[in-house]
């Protein structure tokens, strides 16, 4: 391999990495404001993050926002997703547009929709309010990967199930939904990231009563860049580690296992 | 019994609409009349006129921001490519283990949320932070200003992108076929020629899908410009926010969004007729 293509891959990766891993030491740090090296290392930022109820209700509603989208959008995705895939009808390539439209609308325009519209609806600063917004901005990522799930289905095993006997009903109960659930699973996590990560929207919209954990780190990092924003990053931070390598261990012990005895 | 799956399927056309019919609902409602409102809130708000769009459209203040949003977009989705072509290229020629470990942390900044990705450059380019702590420490004395400069924000929005464009390209060049390469090379293609006439056009797709994804996604980008750019030099997202939020100039704040949502439209509808929208996020 070429050095210079090895040195500017390792340059690239640093500056990938750097801003990632900086925050980690910086949440242990004992420095009232932002300073390298820290002065010390301790805990008091973690305790004063969960003892702190201008953090937690933040953290609570972005967790029932983020929740309460994720359970309307699969209502609602499901039965287009199988509508969109499995069926031609006249109209189809627009809806299909049409599901991906919220996703190329930028986020500021729909701010200032929501701010005046649910203004007149008299749901802005609500729960209700930002799940309705969320769930509108979920639906094309949801959308995405199911139907890449969908289209991938073998069609044969519904078939073979039809020919044995099985209803329609039936067949979709217990085979249909059994194969799709990877594909369910992941578009349900999906729409629960878009809304728990969601910034601008929530800026606008929930302030007051529904306050979302977005919102408060934007307002924090603006005022004061209170340190607590790095517990808080570290805590993502470790979430995405989790989530991300977890499917990739379990399937290495899985392997493994395998392996030990291949029965 | 046996037609039961075509029943489901075929025998009737309401079926389909039946299973749209929730969500067509729901987004008429709560995605298309917000977006509407906002269309008439450009025309109407604080009386029905033009005033608004002349202004955003010739102002020079509002002409300034769009430049360099403009700009702004424009040089992001460069620095992205350069950044992200060659990690890229290494991912995709290293071993399997370097580019699973590649595509780990790549994976890993792209899951991290803009807000926790833009407050660490804040932390790494503070005036008590680690850079400027560097600076010092290689002997150093002047402290630049780092901080809510023109760099400092597209420094973050480059490093926030960078994910975009590497995961596109990389997708592209995986699948290249390695005969393709050899051949090439048998026919006399060597290093800048090879790259210039059988490598780059493989992996234009890739190349091109990063790109418009960066530089739209850069053109509405709110948070990162907001908390650590220079205010002097805003991109319009801040410009209509503070419009909105701050003078309650709702019209204003909407015609400038109307302009910034054509814009967008009309590049991902360029993009739709060559390629196909969904290629663009799938």
């Amino acid at each position: 391999m070429n050095t210079f293509m090895k040195w500017l891959g390792i340059a690239v990766v640093i500056f990938i990495a750097a801003p990632l891993v900086i925050v980690v030491p910086m949440s242990f740090s004992t420095a009232r404001s932002l300073q390298f090296p820290p002065p010390g290392y301790w805990f008091g930022y973690y305790e004063a993050y969960f003892s702190d109820p201008r953090w937690l209700v933040p953290t609570w509603n972005s967790i029932i926002i983020a929740t309460a989208t994720m359970v309307l959008t699969m209502l609602l995705v499901v039965p287009a997703t199988f509508a969109l895939v499995r069926h031609r009808f006249r109209g189809r390539s627009i809806a299909d547009i049409m599901m991906l439209m919220p996703l190329a609308v930028p986020s500021i325009v729909m701010a200032i929709g929501y701010y005046s519209y649910f203004g007149q609806l008299g749901i802005v600063h609500t729960h209700l309010g930002v799940i309705l917004a969320h769930t509108s901005l979920a639906v094309p990522i949801a959308f995405l990967v199911l139907s890449a799930n969908l289209k991938g289905f073998d069609r044969t095993l519904e078939r073979a199930a039809l020919s044995l006997g099985a209803s329609p009903t039936q067949t979709f109960i217990h085979v249909t939904l059994p194969i799709l659930r990877p594909g369910l699973i992941i578009s349900a996590l999906f729409a629960f990231v878009q809304s728990f990560d969601e910034t601008v929207v929530a800026i606008f919209i929930s302030g007051r009563g529904a306050e979302t954990l977005p919102r408060k780190m934007f307002d924090s990092i603006r005022q004061e860049a209170d340190p607590v924003i790095a517990v808080i990053s570290t805590l993502l931070f470790v979430a995405v580690f989790i989530g991300l390598t977890a499917p990739l261990a379990l399937a290495a012990i899985r392997k493994r296992r395998d392996r030990a005895c291949p029965a | 019994m046996t037609t039961g799956l075509s029943n489901l399927t075929q025998k009737t056309n309401l079926w389909p609409w039946l299973l749209l019919t929730p969500l067509a609902l729901f987004l008429t409602v709560f995605f298309v009349v917000p977006l509407l409102d906002v269309a008439i809130m450009s025309f109407t708000h604080p009386r029905p006129t033009l005033a608004n769009y002349e202004r955003a459209l010739t102002g020079a203040l509002y002409q300034r921001v769009f430049i360099n949003t403009f700009l702004t977009a424009g040089f992001v989705t460069l620095c992205c490519l350069l950044v992200g072509y060659p990690l890229a290229y290494l991912m995709s020629i290293g071993s399997q283990r370097t580019a699973m470990l590649i595509l780990l942390l790549v994976t890993m900044s792209f899951w991290t949320s803009f807000l926790v990705r833009t407050y660490a450059w804040m932390v790494l380019l503070g005036n008590n932070g680690p850079l400027i702590w560097l600076i010092h420490t290689m002997g150093f004395e002047q402290t630049p200003q780092l901080l809510f400069t023109r760099f400092s924000s597209t420094l973050a929005m480059v490093h926030i992108l960078a994910p975009y464009m590497i995961m596109n390209i990389y997708s592209v060049m995986r699948k290249i076929d390695p005969t393709l390469i050899r051949s090439a090379e048998s026919l006399g293609a060597r290093g800048s020629s090879l790259f210039r006439h059988v490598y780059l056009p493989l992996t234009a797709p890739g190349i091109a899908n990063g790109c418009v994804l960066v530089f739209v996604i850069c053109l509405g980008f709110y948070v990162t410009p907001v908390l650590l750019g220079s205010p002097r030099e805003q991109m319009i997202t801040g410009l209509i926010g503070t419009q909105v939020d701050e003078f309650l100039a709702f019209g204003m704040g909407s015609a400038l969004a109307m302009v910034l949502l054509f814009v967008t439209l009309v590049i991902l509808a360029i993009y739709h007729r060559r390629f196909g929208l969904d290629k663009l996020w799938g």
